[in-house]
């Protein structure tokens, strides 16, 4: 059991009305972000894959929000700072390596 | 950050003695690896380079300083961040140019609110986010306070854990969870705005 199981099996029960449609997405937002990070257990991302498999609303949000957290991710890796030339030599001179 | 303060940080893990030797094989083969990772979180944090080159050769000093309390094989590049984290927190930030300080809990509260579920944004369109440049994004997360930016830095660009974020940040996973969370709703409300701004919605 992973530090999230309990939160996970209480957030999902609230993202859906008793016909097992999606009524929540804020909150199942949450739900695919912790999916996405790998931080949702073995149990907890079973039950997320049976849902975006079975509801189409539910995979539409996890797509969506999967392409964005990508693409914005992508950008900012693509876009780091230029280390400057002599940073790791000064260190090593600094503590006598 | 005081020898206690590393000592605390180091809770559970035996206090090392390495020789000489040993303590410049582990800082060049477990310090150094990281020094790139550690300049770009540096310069995220503080906007600026020679003040993000001084903040990371301050945390290289310390790491060396206080190496008998690193633990070889365990995450080196996780303790160097935290190092550099309070660093940035405890010395940096209070003799920092900028002029505005963000109350991060003052933030932080404000976004737990329930009131302001109802106006983040979360509709960003994938389309929208790449038509946009590296700058334009890195412009709109340079904008979002710094407690926020930092969970997006650690998880997205350096890819730690939650559990390794936990422990940089001295915060309950919990805390990482939702603190990561309101924090790419903020970015998605900035991107947002700038994209309509822009004219990349339509």
């Amino acid at each position: 059991m992973s530090e999230f199981s309990d939160w996970f099996k209480s957030s999902f029960k609230e993202c859906y009305c008793e016909r097992g449609n999606l009524v929540d997405e804020k909150r199942f937002s949450e739900i695919i972000q912790l999916v996405l990070d790998n931080e949702a257990d073995e149990e907890s991302r079973a039950i997320f894959e049976e849902k975006i498999r079975t509801c189409v609303k539910s995979n539409g949000n996890y797509e969506r929000e999967k392409c964005v957290q990508e693409s914005i991710k992508q950008k900012l890796c693509e876009h780091k700072q230029e280390i400057p030339e002599d940073l790791a030599k000064t260190i090593k001179k600094s503590i006598g390596l | 950050m005081s020898e206690e303060a590393v000592n605390k940080e180091n809770q559970g893990t035996q206090r090392q003695k390495y020789s000489e030797k040993e303590a410049a094989r582990v800082f060049d083969q477990e310090f150094m690896p990281h020094v790139n990772s550690m300049y770009n979180f540096a310069y995220r944090l503080t906007f600026d380079e020679d003040d993000a080159k001084d903040l990371v050769q301050d945390t290289y000093l310390k790491a060396f300083r206080f190496i008998n309390s690193f633990e070889q094989g365990t995450n080196a590049k996780a303790w160097l961040f935290r190092i550099l984290k309070n660093s940035f927190i405890n010395e940096f930030r209070k003799k920092s140019k900028q002029p505005a300080k963000v109350d991060y809990n003052e933030v932080e509260s404000y976004y737990n609110s329930d009131d302001i579920d109802e106006s983040i944004t979360t509709d960003l369109r994938v389309e929208t986010v790449q038509h946009m440049i590296g700058d334009e994004i890195t412009l709109a997360m340079n904008s979002i306070p710094v407690d926020f930016r930092t969970v997006i830095i650690l998880s997205d660009l350096e890819g730690f854990t939650y559990e390794e974020m936990s422990k940089i940040l001295d915060i309950p996973i919990g805390t990482v969870r939702s603190r990561l969370h309101r924090a790419r709703n903020m970015l998605k409300e900035k991107l947002s705005s700038y994209a309509k701004e822009m004219g990349y919605n339509k």
